[in-house]
C-alpha cells in the first residue's frame, strides 16, 4: 500500500511536469485540425511534425483529445462515486463549535463527524485514505465562534483554506419549531459569480463535496460570491401557485467564506506547492478581485 | 501725642494681627485702621527727615493717591541721603565703628545690614541688576493702588526711581530702627529666617542648575542666559542675602508708609503677607506673577533668574503691566485687554515650543515612550488595505434570495454531473460447450487437478485468450521491476516453482521402427528413483562373505524377535500352563 502510494504520487508529479509539453502538443494539433477543416495550408512551423501529428489526431477519441491537467486528475473519479466526507475540529473544541460541526454534518450529505481528541493531522489523513474517504473538512474557532474552514480532498487532492465570518448557527435560533428538522435529500447547488479561473477552481472544490442529486429535490445550497466573500445559504423551496411563485425557507447555518489559500497537497503536507495565496498587504489588493471579475 | 501714638501703634498692631486674606475684600474698618497705622509710621519717621514739609500724614478725606504723594514727599529725600551715607560707609568702612551706639538688637541688625551692603559693593553690576529686579519687586511690593501712576513713574525714569527706592529702603532701614523693632518684627528672627531661606534658595538653584543641564539641548534659546546665570549664581547666593535684607527693610518701610489702601485692598499685598506667613521666600514671592498663582509652582527659580537677567525694560514693563493689570479689577481698557490676551498667547506658545512635544506629534512612538493607556484616548486612524467584511443587511439577503429564486425557475443549477460511462464494455466470458474429444488424456486431467490441489498458485490462469495470458504475465514481470525501482531496498526475484509429473521413461524405446530417444536429463535422477537404507545389492551380486553376513544378520534379527515373542508368550502362557498342569 505504501509503495503503491509512493508510486502514484510520483506519477502525479511527473504528469504535472509534463503538462506544459502536452499543452504545446495540444495547441499544435488544434492548429493542424483547424487548417485541415478550413482547407488552408498548414502553418509552416508545423510542417516537419505534421505527418506524425496528423496520425495522432486520427487516433484520438474524445477523452484523449482534451489536454488533461493535474487538476482534472484530482477530480477525475469524483463524479463516478459519491463523496465521503469526514468532519472534525481543531483540538479541544468548545461546545458552540461542536454544535456547529454537528450542523455541518447534516448540510453535507454522506458526512461523518469525528471527535478530534488528541490525534495528529497526519494520522487522520492516513486513516481516511485507508477507509476510502474523499474529503476531510476541519473547522477552527475563536472563543466559540467558528472562524476557519479547511477542505482537503483526499487522494492527493488540493486543500482549500477558508476564513469564516458572520456565522449564524441553527442553535442560535431559539424557536426550534419554526426552523423544523433538517432534510437529508441530496441538494441542488448554485454557484453564483465565480468567473475567473481561480473562482472556477474554488467552485469545483466546494462542488465535489456534494453528490449527484436527484433532479426534483427541494433542497438548495447556494454559494454566492460578492467581491471575494462567498455567502453560504441553505434553503428549502416550495412552489405553491404553480409557475412563478416560489417560496424560500432558510434552514441551516449561514456564513461568509473568505478563501485565503489553496495548496496542491493534503493538509498534512506542509511543504506542498501553494497554488494561490491571498496577499492583503499589497497596495492594490483593495481594488482587485480574485474570484470574480 | 502719646495718645495718638498709642492709638497708632494699636492700629498697627491690629492691622498686623488681622487675618491676611481679609485684606482681599474692601472693608471700611480695616481701611480706617490702616490709615491710622500709616499716620503713626509717618510721624515716627518725621524726625529723620529734616526737609519734609509735612509734619503729619493727612488722612482725613484724602484720596489714596494723595496719601501716597505725601509719603513720597517724605521718603524721596530720605532715600537719597541714605544712599549717600551708604556709599560713604562703603568707601570708609572704619567709620562704621564710629557710629552712635544704638539699642541692642538694632546694632546687630545694623552691622548685619552693613555686611550685606559691603558684600554687595564688590559686585556692582549684579547689584544693579538685582536692585533693578528687586527694585521692581519693591515697587510691586509697595503695592500700588493706582497702577496708572505707577506705570507713569516706571516708564519715565525707571532706573532713577528704582535707585531712589533703594535709597529709600536703605534710609528707612537705618532711620527706622526705632520703628522697625516691634512686637511683630524681631530682627534676630528675621535674620535667621533669611539665612534659612537663603540655604533653601541655594538648594533650589542647584536643582534647577541640574535640570538646566539636562534640558540644555532643548532650550537653546536660553543657553546664553543659562551660562551667564550659572556664572553668577554663586555670586548670587551672596546677593540673595543682600536682597533679602533689603526686602525686609522694604517691608518695614512699607508698613511705616502705610502704602496700602484699604478700599480695594490689593490682592497682591494680602497674598504676599499670607505667603510670607507660610514661610515663602520673599524674593520668590515678589517675583510672583498672576499666572503663578494658578499655575505650576515649580518654575520659580527659573523665572527668578530669567527676571534677574532680563535687563530689557520691555520685559520688565510687560511683567509689571501684566501683574498690575491682572491684579486690578475693572480698570483695564480694551486695548490693554487685547494686549493681555496677546501676551498670554505668546507666553503659551513660547512655553509650548520650549517643552518637549506630546507623544502624538513625535513620529514613531513605542508603548514605552508614551504614558500608559494613552493610545485609548487618542482617536487613531489606520488605512486598511483590505476590503471590509460585508455586513449582511436585509437588502443583501433579499438580493441573494432573488437570485436563488431566479435560478430555481430556470432550473439552472451547478450540480455535479455524472461521468459518462466508457463506450466499450468488457465482454463476459461465455462458457461454450465443446463437442470435440478433449486433447488431454484423463490421466493428464487428473494430474492437473492434483497439482492444483497441492499448489494453488500454479493453477493455470483462467483467461481464455492466449494473448491476455501473455499480457498479464508480462505485466506481472513489469510490475515487479517497477516496484523494485520505486524504492531503494532490494527485493529479490520471486521464485516461481512449477510442479509437474516426471515419468521415468527409459532412454531408448525400441517398440517402433524408428527408435525414439528421450533425453536422459528429463528422466529421474538416481537418488529420486531410490533413496535410503535397505539391501541395495541383489542376491546374485553378492560375494560369499556378504551372503553369509546377510544371513547372519537376518538370523540375529529373527532370534531377537523370537526372544521378544517368547517373553510375551511366557506372560500370557503362565495361566494356561497352570491350567494344563
Amino acid at each position: 500500500m505504501l509503495r503503491r502510494n509512493i508510486r502514484m504520487r510520483r506519477e502525479y508529479l511527473y504528469r504535472k511536469s509534463l503538462e506544459g509539453k502536452e499543452r504545446l502538443l495540444y495547441e499544435k494539433k488544434r492548429k493542424i485540425r483547424e487548417a485541415l477543416q478550413e482547407g488552408k495550408p498548414i502553418p509552416t512551423e508545423l510542417r516537419n511534425e505534421e505527418a506524425a501529428l496528423r496520425r495522432e489526431i486520427d487516433l484520438e477519441d474524445e477523452n484523449t483529445a482534451v489536454p488533461r491537467t493535474h487538476i482534472d486528475d484530482e477530480y477525475a473519479h469524483a463524479a463516478e462515486k459519491d463523496p465521503k466526507i469526514l468532519l472534525t475540529t481543531s483540538r479541544d473544541p468548545s461546545a458552540p463549535l461542536q454544535q456547529f460541526v454537528k450542523e455541518l454534518s447534516y448540510v453535507f450529505p454522506n458526512a461523518q463527524r469525528m471527535n478530534r481528541g488528541g490525534q495528529v493531522i497526519s494520522e487522520i489523513i492516513e486513516s481516511c485514505r485507508a477507509h476510502d474517504y474523499t474529503d476531510v473538512v476541519l473547522v477552527h474557532e475563536h472563543r466559540g465562534v467558528p472562524d476557519g474552514l479547511i477542505v482537503c480532498h483526499l487522494p492527493y487532492g488540493p486543500t482549500a483554506y477558508f476564513g469564516l465570518l458572520n456565522v449564524v448557527t441553527r442553535h442560535e435560533i431559539k424557536d426550534k419549531k419554526a426552523i423544523g428538522t433538517m432534510p437529508e435529500a441530496y441538494p441542488h447547488l448554485i454557484f453564483d459569480n465565480f468567473s475567473t479561473k481561480l473562482g472556477e477552481r474554488t467552485a469545483n472544490i466546494l462542488k465535489y463535496l456534494f453528490p449527484v442529486p436527484k433532479p426534483d429535490t427541494k433542497r438548495i445550497v447556494t454559494f454566492s460570491n460578492q467581491s471575494d466573500y462567498v455567502s453560504f445559504r441553505h434553503h428549502i423551496y416550495e412552489k405553491h401557485g404553480g409557475p412563478k411563485s416560489i417560496e424560500l425557507k432558510e434552514i441551516g447555518p449561514r456564513f461568509e467564506l473568505r478563501l485565503y489559500q489553496i495548496k496542491l497537497g493534503t493538509v498534512d503536507q506542509a511543504e506542498a506547492q501553494i497554488e494561490w495565496v491571498i496577499r492583503p498587504y499589497m497596495n492594490t489588493s483593495k481594488k482587485r478581485k480574485f474570484l470574480s471579475d | 501725642m502719646a495718645d495718638s501714638k498709642d492709638a497708632g501703634e494699636e492700629a498697627l498692631r491690629r492691622l498686623i494681627a488681622t487675618f491676611q486674606p481679609s485684606f482681599l475684600a474692601p472693608n471700611p474698618a480695616l481701611s480706617e485702621t490702616s490709615r491710622a497705622a500709616s499716620r503713626h509710621l509717618f510721624s515716627a519717621l518725621r524726625p529723620f527727615c529734616p526737609k519734609s514739609p509735612l509734619d503729619q500724614l493727612l488722612i482725613d478725606g484724602f484720596d489714596a493717591e494723595q496719601i501716597w504723594q505725601q509719603i513720597d514727599l517724605q521718603s524721596q529725600p530720605l532715600l537719597s541721603s541714605l544712599r549717600r551715607q551708604v556709599k560713604h560707609f562703603a568707601k570708609n568702612p572704619e567709620e562704621i565703628s564710629k557710629l552712635k551706639v544704638v539699642p541692642l538688637g538694632k546694632k546687630v541688625e545694623k552691622e548685619q545690614r552693613e555686611d550685606w551692603v559691603e558684600e554687595s559693593d564688590g559686585f556692582d553690576e549684579e547689584l544693579e541688576d538685582d536692585e533693578e529686579g528687586e527694585g521692581k519687586g519693591g515697587e510691586e511690593g509697595m503695592d500700588i493702588e493706582d497702577e496708572d501712576e505707577e506705570q507713569g513713574r516706571e516708564s519715565d525714569n525707571e532706573e532713577e526711581s528704582e535707585g531712589e527706592d533703594e535709597e529709600e529702603k536703605g534710609e528707612d532701614g537705618e532711620a527706622g530702627d526705632g520703628g522697625i523693632e516691634d512686637k511683630f518684627l524681631k530682627i534676630d528672627e528675621l535674620a535667621k529666617y533669611l539665612e534659612k531661606e537663603e540655604e533653601n534658595f541655594e538648594k533650589a538653584e542647584e536643582d534647577t542648575r541640574g535640570k538646566k543641564g539636562a534640558d540644555d539641548e532643548e532650550n537653546t534659546e536660553d543657553d546664553d542666559d543659562d551660562d551667564e546665570e550659572e556664572e553668577e549664581e554663586e555670586e548670587e547666593s551672596d546677593e540673595v542675602s543682600v536682597l533679602l535684607g533689603m526686602l525686609s527693610l522694604d517691608l518695614a518701610a512699607k508698613m511705616q508708609q502705610g502704602t496700602w489702601k484699604m478700599q480695594g485692598m490689593d490682592l497682591f499685598y494680602g497674598v504676599f503677607l499670607t505667603l510670607e506667613h507660610c514661610g515663602w521666600d520673599e524674593q520668590f514671592i515678589l517675583l510672583l506673577r498672576y499666572e503663578d498663582f494658578f499655575g505650576d509652582k515649580g518654575k520659580y527659580s527659573k523665572k527668578m533668574k530669567a527676571q534677574l537677567h532680563q535687563e530689557s525694560e520691555g520685559s520688565d514693563e510687560e511683567d509689571d503691566d501684566m501683574k498690575f493689570k491682572k491684579q486690578n479689577k475693572g480698570t483695564a481698557s480694551t486695548h490693554q485687554k487685547q494686549l493681555e490676551k496677546i501676551h498670554s498667547k505668546i507666553e503659551e506658545m513660547e512655553k509650548a515650543n520650549l517643552e518637549p512635544k506630546t507623544w502624538t506629534m513625535q513620529g514613531e512612538v513605542t508603548a514605552a515612550k508614551r504614558p500608559k493607556n494613552s493610545a485609548l484616548e487618542v482617536d487613531l486612524d489606520f488605512e486598511h488595505n483590505v476590503r471590509p467584511a460585508p455586513v449582511i443587511t436585509e437588502e443583501v439577503t433579499a438580493s441573494i434570495e432573488d437570485m436563488i429564486k431566479k435560478r430555481i425557475t430556470e432550473g439552472n443549477f451547478n450540480d455535479v454531473q455524472k461521468a459518462p460511462k466508457l463506450p466499450s464494455k468488457v465482454p463476459r466470458e461465455v462458457k461454450e460447450l465443446d463437442d470435440n474429444k478433449s486433447k488431454k488424456g484423463l490421466a493428464e486431467i487428473y494430474e492437473q487437478e492434483y497439482v492444483e490441489k497441492e499448489d494453488p498458485t500454479s493453477a493455470p490462469l483462467s483467461f481464455r485468450d492466449e494473448q491476455k495470458q501473455q499480457a498479464s504475465v508480462l505485466f506481472k514481470k513489469l510490475g515487479l521491476k517497477l516496484d523494485a525501482l520505486a524504492h531503494f531496498s532490494f527485493a529479490p526475484k520471486p521464485v516461481i516453482e512449477d510442479m509437474s509429473v516426471q515419468i521415468n521413461v527409459p532412454a531408448l524405446a525400441m517398440e517402433e521402427i524408428a527408435p525414439v530417444a528421450v533425453s536422459d536429463a528429463a528422466m529421474l535422477a538416481p537418488e529420486e528413483v531410490f533413496e535410503g537404507k535397505g539391501d541395495i545389492k541383489e542376491e546374485t551380486e553378492l560375494t560369499k562373505e556378504e551372503r553369509k553376513r546377510r544371513r547372519a544378520n537376518k538370523k540375529r534379527r529373527f532370534k531377537a524377535a523370537a526372544v521378544k515373542r517368547m517373553g510375551k508368550k511366557v506372560q500370557e502362557g503362565a495361566l494356561p500352563n497352570q491350567m494344563n498342569g
